[in-house]
Protein backbone atom coordinates (compact mmCIF):
# COMPACT_ATOMS: atom_id res chain seq x y z
CA UNK A 1 0.00 0.00 0.00
CA UNK A 2 1.69 3.45 -1.14
CA UNK A 3 1.58 6.33 1.36
CA UNK A 4 0.18 9.27 0.15
CA UNK A 5 2.84 12.55 -0.32
CA UNK A 6 1.08 16.50 -0.31
CA UNK A 7 3.60 18.05 -2.23
CA UNK A 8 4.06 21.09 -4.42
CA UNK A 9 6.30 22.38 -6.97
CA UNK A 10 9.53 24.34 -5.68
CA UNK A 11 10.66 27.46 -8.20
CA UNK A 12 13.57 28.32 -5.72
CA UNK A 13 17.02 26.87 -6.03
CA UNK A 14 20.35 26.85 -4.12
CA UNK A 15 21.19 26.19 -0.38
CA UNK A 16 19.78 29.66 0.84
CA UNK A 17 16.36 28.66 -0.41
CA UNK A 18 16.75 24.79 0.75
CA UNK A 19 17.64 25.67 3.99
CA UNK A 20 14.54 28.38 4.38
CA UNK A 21 12.80 25.52 3.43
CA UNK A 22 13.48 23.28 6.34
CA UNK A 23 13.03 25.38 8.60
CA UNK A 24 9.25 25.99 7.81
CA UNK A 25 9.05 22.56 7.84
CA UNK A 26 9.24 20.79 4.18
CA UNK A 27 11.92 19.13 2.97
CA UNK A 28 13.08 19.51 -0.84
CA UNK A 29 13.00 16.53 -3.23
CA UNK A 30 13.62 15.78 -6.96
CA UNK A 31 11.05 13.98 -8.93
CA UNK A 32 12.51 12.42 -12.63
CA UNK A 33 12.24 9.21 -14.59
CA UNK A 34 10.63 8.08 -17.49
CA UNK A 35 11.92 9.96 -19.92
CA UNK A 36 10.47 13.60 -18.62
CA UNK A 37 11.40 16.67 -16.97
CA UNK A 38 12.85 16.77 -13.60
CA UNK A 39 10.53 18.54 -11.25
CA UNK A 40 11.46 20.19 -8.21
CA UNK A 41 9.65 19.85 -4.81
CA UNK A 42 8.63 20.57 -1.57
CA UNK A 43 7.51 17.74 0.67
CA UNK A 44 6.17 17.75 4.22
CA UNK A 45 8.73 16.77 6.62
CA UNK A 46 6.25 14.91 8.87
CA UNK A 47 5.30 12.73 6.11
CA UNK A 48 8.73 11.88 5.02
CA UNK A 49 9.87 11.07 7.93
CA UNK A 50 6.27 8.34 8.52
CA UNK A 51 7.54 7.22 5.39
CA UNK A 52 10.98 6.19 6.46
CA UNK A 53 9.92 5.27 9.55
CA UNK A 54 7.17 2.59 8.15
CA UNK A 55 9.86 1.44 5.53
CA UNK A 56 7.90 1.97 2.71
CA UNK A 57 9.47 2.72 -1.16
CA UNK A 58 6.59 3.38 -3.11
CA UNK A 59 4.55 6.51 -2.36
CA UNK A 60 1.32 8.47 -3.93
CA UNK A 61 2.57 11.87 -5.00
CA UNK A 62 -0.68 14.46 -4.41
CA UNK A 63 -1.04 17.80 -4.88
CA UNK A 64 0.78 19.97 -7.77
CA UNK A 65 1.96 17.08 -9.04
CA UNK A 66 -0.28 14.08 -9.35
CA UNK A 67 1.93 10.94 -9.43
CA UNK A 68 3.30 7.30 -7.77
CA UNK A 69 7.24 7.19 -7.13
CA UNK A 70 9.65 5.25 -5.51
CA UNK A 71 11.64 6.56 -2.83
CA UNK A 72 14.96 6.52 -5.05
CA UNK A 73 17.51 7.95 -2.23
CA UNK A 74 17.33 10.03 1.03
CA UNK A 75 19.95 12.48 2.21
CA UNK A 76 20.35 12.78 5.71
CA UNK A 77 22.25 15.29 8.27
CA UNK A 78 25.87 14.38 9.83
CA UNK A 79 24.04 13.04 12.89
CA UNK A 80 21.44 11.16 10.70
CA UNK A 81 18.18 12.57 12.40
CA UNK A 82 17.23 15.22 9.91
CA UNK A 83 16.34 14.36 6.01
CA UNK A 84 17.61 17.20 4.10
CA UNK A 85 16.39 15.76 0.62
CA UNK A 86 14.16 13.31 -0.96
CA UNK A 87 14.92 11.80 -4.62
CA UNK A 88 11.93 10.31 -6.15
CA UNK A 89 11.93 8.37 -9.22
CA UNK A 90 8.67 8.21 -11.15
CA UNK A 91 7.44 4.14 -11.78
CA UNK A 92 4.32 2.39 -12.30
CA UNK A 93 3.31 0.06 -9.31
CA UNK A 94 3.96 -3.32 -11.91
CA UNK A 95 6.87 -1.74 -13.64
CA UNK A 96 10.16 -3.75 -12.27
CA UNK A 97 12.97 -2.21 -10.52
CA UNK A 98 16.13 -2.79 -8.57
CA UNK A 99 16.53 -1.45 -5.10
CA UNK A 100 18.40 -2.00 -1.43
CA UNK A 101 16.36 -3.93 0.42
CA UNK A 102 17.32 -4.32 4.68
CA UNK A 103 18.08 -8.04 5.29
CA UNK A 104 16.16 -9.24 8.89
CA UNK A 105 17.45 -12.12 11.12
CA UNK A 106 15.10 -14.04 12.84
CA UNK A 107 14.96 -16.91 15.01
CA UNK A 108 17.00 -18.22 17.72
CA UNK A 109 20.18 -20.47 16.36
CA UNK A 110 20.55 -23.94 17.76
CA UNK A 111 24.17 -23.00 17.67
CA UNK A 112 24.00 -20.11 19.52
CA UNK A 113 22.70 -22.43 22.36
CA UNK A 114 26.34 -24.43 21.75
CA UNK A 115 28.49 -20.93 22.84
CA UNK A 116 28.69 -20.03 19.33
CA UNK A 117 27.84 -16.13 18.17
CA UNK A 118 26.02 -15.27 15.10
CA UNK A 119 27.67 -13.15 13.04
CA UNK A 120 25.56 -10.97 10.25
CA UNK A 121 28.08 -10.05 7.24
CA UNK A 122 25.81 -8.56 5.00
CA UNK A 123 22.95 -5.97 5.96
CA UNK A 124 21.28 -5.24 2.94
CA UNK A 125 20.93 -6.62 -0.85
CA UNK A 126 19.96 -5.67 -4.09
CA UNK A 127 16.71 -7.16 -5.35
CA UNK A 128 14.75 -6.74 -8.21
CA UNK A 129 10.80 -6.87 -7.73
CA UNK A 130 7.73 -5.35 -8.94
CA UNK A 131 7.48 -1.08 -7.41
CA UNK A 132 4.37 -2.24 -5.73
CA UNK A 133 5.33 -5.39 -4.20
CA UNK A 134 9.27 -4.03 -2.77
CA UNK A 135 9.43 -5.84 0.42
CA UNK A 136 10.54 -3.70 3.68
CA UNK A 137 13.06 -5.92 4.86
CA UNK A 138 14.07 -10.09 3.72
CA UNK A 139 13.32 -12.04 6.61
CA UNK A 140 16.30 -14.84 7.20
CA UNK A 141 14.81 -17.64 9.40
CA UNK A 142 17.97 -18.85 11.36
CA UNK A 143 16.39 -21.48 13.54
CA UNK A 144 18.54 -24.46 12.02
CA UNK A 145 21.51 -22.34 12.08
CA UNK A 146 24.27 -24.54 13.60
CA UNK A 147 27.72 -23.42 15.01
CA UNK A 148 30.00 -23.32 12.39
CA UNK A 149 27.59 -23.32 9.78
CA UNK A 150 26.21 -20.16 7.61
CA UNK A 151 23.62 -19.16 5.74
CA UNK A 152 23.59 -17.51 2.31
CA UNK A 153 21.54 -14.93 0.39
CA UNK A 154 19.90 -17.83 -1.41
CA UNK A 155 18.05 -18.80 1.70
CA UNK A 156 16.13 -15.46 2.11
CA UNK A 157 12.44 -15.69 1.05
CA UNK A 158 11.66 -13.39 -1.61
CA UNK A 159 8.46 -12.31 -2.24
CA UNK A 160 6.49 -12.87 -5.12
CA UNK A 161 8.28 -12.35 -8.60
CA UNK A 162 11.28 -10.41 -6.77
CA UNK A 163 14.70 -11.85 -8.22
CA UNK A 164 17.79 -11.26 -6.10
CA UNK A 165 20.73 -9.64 -8.07
CA UNK A 166 23.71 -10.23 -5.63
CA UNK A 167 25.64 -12.91 -6.30
CA UNK A 168 23.63 -16.30 -3.73
CA UNK A 169 26.47 -17.79 -2.78
CA UNK A 170 27.50 -14.61 -0.81
CA UNK A 171 27.13 -15.36 3.17
CA UNK A 172 25.07 -13.38 5.15
CA UNK A 173 24.88 -14.49 8.49
CA UNK A 174 27.38 -17.19 9.81
CA UNK A 175 27.11 -18.75 13.61
CA UNK A 176 31.20 -19.05 14.56
CA UNK A 177 32.92 -20.39 17.72
CA UNK A 178 33.91 -16.90 20.41
CA UNK A 179 36.93 -15.39 19.58
CA UNK A 180 39.18 -16.74 22.77
CA UNK A 181 39.70 -13.61 25.26
CA UNK A 182 42.61 -11.99 25.03
CA UNK A 183 45.22 -12.97 27.67
CA UNK A 184 46.74 -10.55 30.77
CA UNK A 185 50.22 -10.39 29.35
CA UNK A 186 49.44 -9.40 25.54
CA UNK A 187 47.66 -6.34 27.42
CA UNK A 188 50.38 -5.61 29.20
CA UNK A 189 52.92 -6.17 26.38
CA UNK A 190 50.84 -3.53 24.12
CA UNK A 191 50.78 -0.90 26.82
CA UNK A 192 54.89 -1.35 27.31
CA UNK A 193 55.45 -0.89 23.06
CA UNK A 194 53.31 1.76 22.43
CA UNK A 195 54.62 4.17 21.41
CA UNK A 196 58.20 3.37 21.02
CA UNK A 197 58.19 1.96 16.85
CA UNK A 198 58.54 4.05 14.36
CA UNK A 199 57.00 3.43 10.51
CA UNK A 200 59.45 2.62 8.13
CA UNK A 201 59.75 6.31 5.88
CA UNK A 202 58.50 6.11 2.38
CA UNK A 203 62.04 7.46 0.46
CA UNK A 204 62.51 8.34 -3.28
CA UNK A 205 64.32 5.57 -4.89
CA UNK A 206 68.21 6.21 -6.32
CA UNK A 207 66.92 5.50 -9.82
CA UNK A 208 63.70 8.41 -9.55
CA UNK A 209 64.18 11.76 -11.05
CA UNK A 210 62.30 14.86 -8.97
CA UNK A 211 59.00 15.34 -10.28
CA UNK A 212 58.68 18.46 -12.52
CA UNK A 213 57.24 21.40 -11.45
CA UNK B 1 51.06 -3.96 19.46
CA UNK B 2 49.51 0.15 19.60
CA UNK B 3 47.73 1.06 16.14
CA UNK B 4 50.09 2.61 13.53
CA UNK B 5 50.72 2.88 10.22
CA UNK B 6 53.21 0.82 8.73
CA UNK B 7 54.92 3.45 6.22
CA UNK B 8 54.38 7.36 6.24
CA UNK B 9 55.92 9.74 3.69
CA UNK B 10 56.72 12.26 6.23
CA UNK B 11 57.34 11.51 9.69
CA UNK B 12 56.26 14.89 11.72
CA UNK B 13 53.09 16.57 10.37
CA UNK B 14 51.57 19.76 11.04
CA UNK B 15 48.80 20.79 13.64
CA UNK B 16 46.15 21.36 11.67
CA UNK B 17 42.39 22.65 12.65
CA UNK B 18 39.19 20.55 12.70
CA UNK B 19 36.49 22.01 10.92
CA UNK B 20 33.30 21.26 9.88
CA UNK B 21 31.18 18.65 10.78
CA UNK B 22 32.20 14.47 9.10
CA UNK B 23 30.49 14.04 6.27
CA UNK B 24 32.12 10.42 5.83
CA UNK B 25 32.44 7.71 8.42
CA UNK B 26 29.14 9.34 10.11
CA UNK B 27 27.01 5.96 9.70
CA UNK B 28 26.75 2.67 11.07
CA UNK B 29 28.16 0.49 8.58
CA UNK B 30 29.26 -2.60 10.01
CA UNK B 31 27.60 -3.78 13.32
CA UNK B 32 24.36 -2.60 14.45
CA UNK B 33 24.85 -0.10 16.72
CA UNK B 34 27.89 2.65 16.85
CA UNK B 35 29.69 4.92 19.27
CA UNK B 36 29.70 8.59 17.17
CA UNK B 37 31.82 11.49 18.41
CA UNK B 38 29.89 14.63 19.43
CA UNK B 39 33.09 16.90 19.24
CA UNK B 40 35.94 16.91 17.29
CA UNK B 41 39.54 16.11 18.89
CA UNK B 42 42.34 13.87 19.03
CA UNK B 43 42.14 10.60 19.72
CA UNK B 44 45.40 8.70 20.36
CA UNK B 45 46.09 4.90 20.01
CA UNK B 46 46.48 4.47 23.26
CA UNK B 47 43.18 5.90 23.78
CA UNK B 48 41.83 3.54 21.25
CA UNK B 49 43.30 -0.01 22.23
CA UNK B 50 41.93 1.54 25.87
CA UNK B 51 38.63 1.77 24.39
CA UNK B 52 39.08 -1.39 23.01
CA UNK B 53 39.80 -3.46 25.86
CA UNK B 54 37.08 -1.88 28.05
CA UNK B 55 34.65 -2.80 25.30
CA UNK B 56 36.08 -6.59 24.71
CA UNK B 57 36.40 -6.92 28.38
CA UNK B 58 32.66 -6.38 28.98
CA UNK B 59 31.81 -8.34 25.23
CA UNK B 60 34.04 -11.09 26.54
CA UNK B 61 33.33 -13.60 23.50
CA UNK B 62 29.94 -12.24 22.33
CA UNK B 63 29.41 -10.15 19.55
CA UNK B 64 32.07 -8.35 17.40
CA UNK B 65 33.48 -5.08 17.89
CA UNK B 66 34.68 -2.93 15.33
CA UNK B 67 37.37 0.20 15.64
CA UNK B 68 36.08 2.57 12.90
CA UNK B 69 39.26 4.97 13.30
CA UNK B 70 42.71 4.67 12.82
CA UNK B 71 45.56 6.70 14.09
CA UNK B 72 47.25 8.33 11.18
CA UNK B 73 48.91 11.43 12.34
CA UNK B 74 51.49 11.59 14.50
CA UNK B 75 52.01 14.17 17.22
CA UNK B 76 55.11 15.75 18.67
CA UNK B 77 56.39 16.93 21.51
CA UNK B 78 59.29 18.83 23.02
CA UNK B 79 61.20 17.27 26.12
CA UNK B 80 60.24 18.78 29.43
CA UNK B 81 62.83 21.27 30.98
CA UNK B 82 64.30 21.91 27.27
CA UNK B 83 64.60 25.80 26.19
CA UNK B 84 62.58 26.83 23.08
CA UNK B 85 63.36 26.96 19.67
CA UNK B 86 65.99 23.87 18.45
CA UNK B 87 63.22 22.77 16.12
CA UNK B 88 60.15 20.90 16.17
CA UNK B 89 59.91 17.58 19.04
CA UNK B 90 60.06 14.57 18.07
CA UNK B 91 56.87 12.22 17.15
CA UNK B 92 55.53 11.41 20.50
CA UNK B 93 52.45 9.34 19.73
CA UNK B 94 50.23 8.99 17.18
CA UNK B 95 46.34 9.76 16.95
CA UNK B 96 43.49 9.56 15.17
CA UNK B 97 41.80 13.24 13.84
CA UNK B 98 38.12 13.07 14.76
CA UNK B 99 35.31 15.31 13.10
CA UNK B 100 32.03 16.11 15.36
CA UNK B 101 29.75 13.18 14.01
CA UNK B 102 32.58 10.28 12.99
CA UNK B 103 31.49 6.94 14.69
CA UNK B 104 34.10 5.53 16.50
CA UNK B 105 33.04 1.91 17.52
CA UNK B 106 30.70 -0.59 15.68
CA UNK B 107 29.07 -3.54 17.98
CA UNK B 108 27.08 -6.36 15.70
CA UNK B 109 25.53 -9.72 17.14
CA UNK B 110 24.51 -8.26 21.10
CA UNK B 111 21.42 -6.51 22.27
CA UNK B 112 20.49 -2.98 22.54
CA UNK B 113 20.53 -3.13 25.97
CA UNK B 114 24.19 -4.85 25.95
CA UNK B 115 25.21 -2.71 23.11
CA UNK B 116 24.62 0.22 25.77
CA UNK B 117 26.06 -0.76 28.78
CA UNK B 118 29.58 -1.36 26.65
CA UNK B 119 29.35 1.84 24.73
CA UNK B 120 28.72 3.38 28.12
CA UNK B 121 32.15 1.79 29.65
CA UNK B 122 33.37 2.42 26.65
CA UNK B 123 32.62 6.26 26.37
CA UNK B 124 34.37 6.96 29.91
CA UNK B 125 37.64 6.10 27.78
CA UNK B 126 36.76 9.01 25.11
CA UNK B 127 38.53 12.52 25.45
CA UNK B 128 35.38 13.53 23.22
CA UNK B 129 31.88 13.34 24.16
CA UNK B 130 29.96 10.54 22.53
CA UNK B 131 26.28 9.30 21.50
CA UNK B 132 24.94 6.10 20.54
CA UNK B 133 23.35 5.66 17.41
CA UNK B 134 21.84 2.32 16.12
CA UNK B 135 22.19 1.48 12.04
CA UNK B 136 19.79 3.58 9.98
CA UNK B 137 17.88 0.84 6.74
CA UNK B 138 17.00 3.71 4.35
Amino acid sequence: MAEVLNVRRRQTRGKRHARRLRQSGAIPAVLYGHGEEAVSLAVPAEQVEAVVRHGTRLVELRGEVNEQALVKELQWDTWGTHILHVDFARVSSHERVEVEVPIEVRGEAPGVRQGGVIQQLVHQTLIECEAGEVPEALVLKVNELQLGGELTLADLQLPGTARLLSKPEETVVQCVAPAEAVEEEEREEVTAEAGKAEPELIKRKAGEEEPEA
Amino acid sequence: MALMPKRVKHRKSQRGRIRGEATRGNRVVFGDFGLQAVQGGWISAATIEAGRIAAQQYLRTEGRLYIRIFPHKPITSIPLETRMGKGKGEPEYWAAVVKPGTVLYEIGGVSEEAAKLCFNRLAHKMPVKVRFIRRRTM
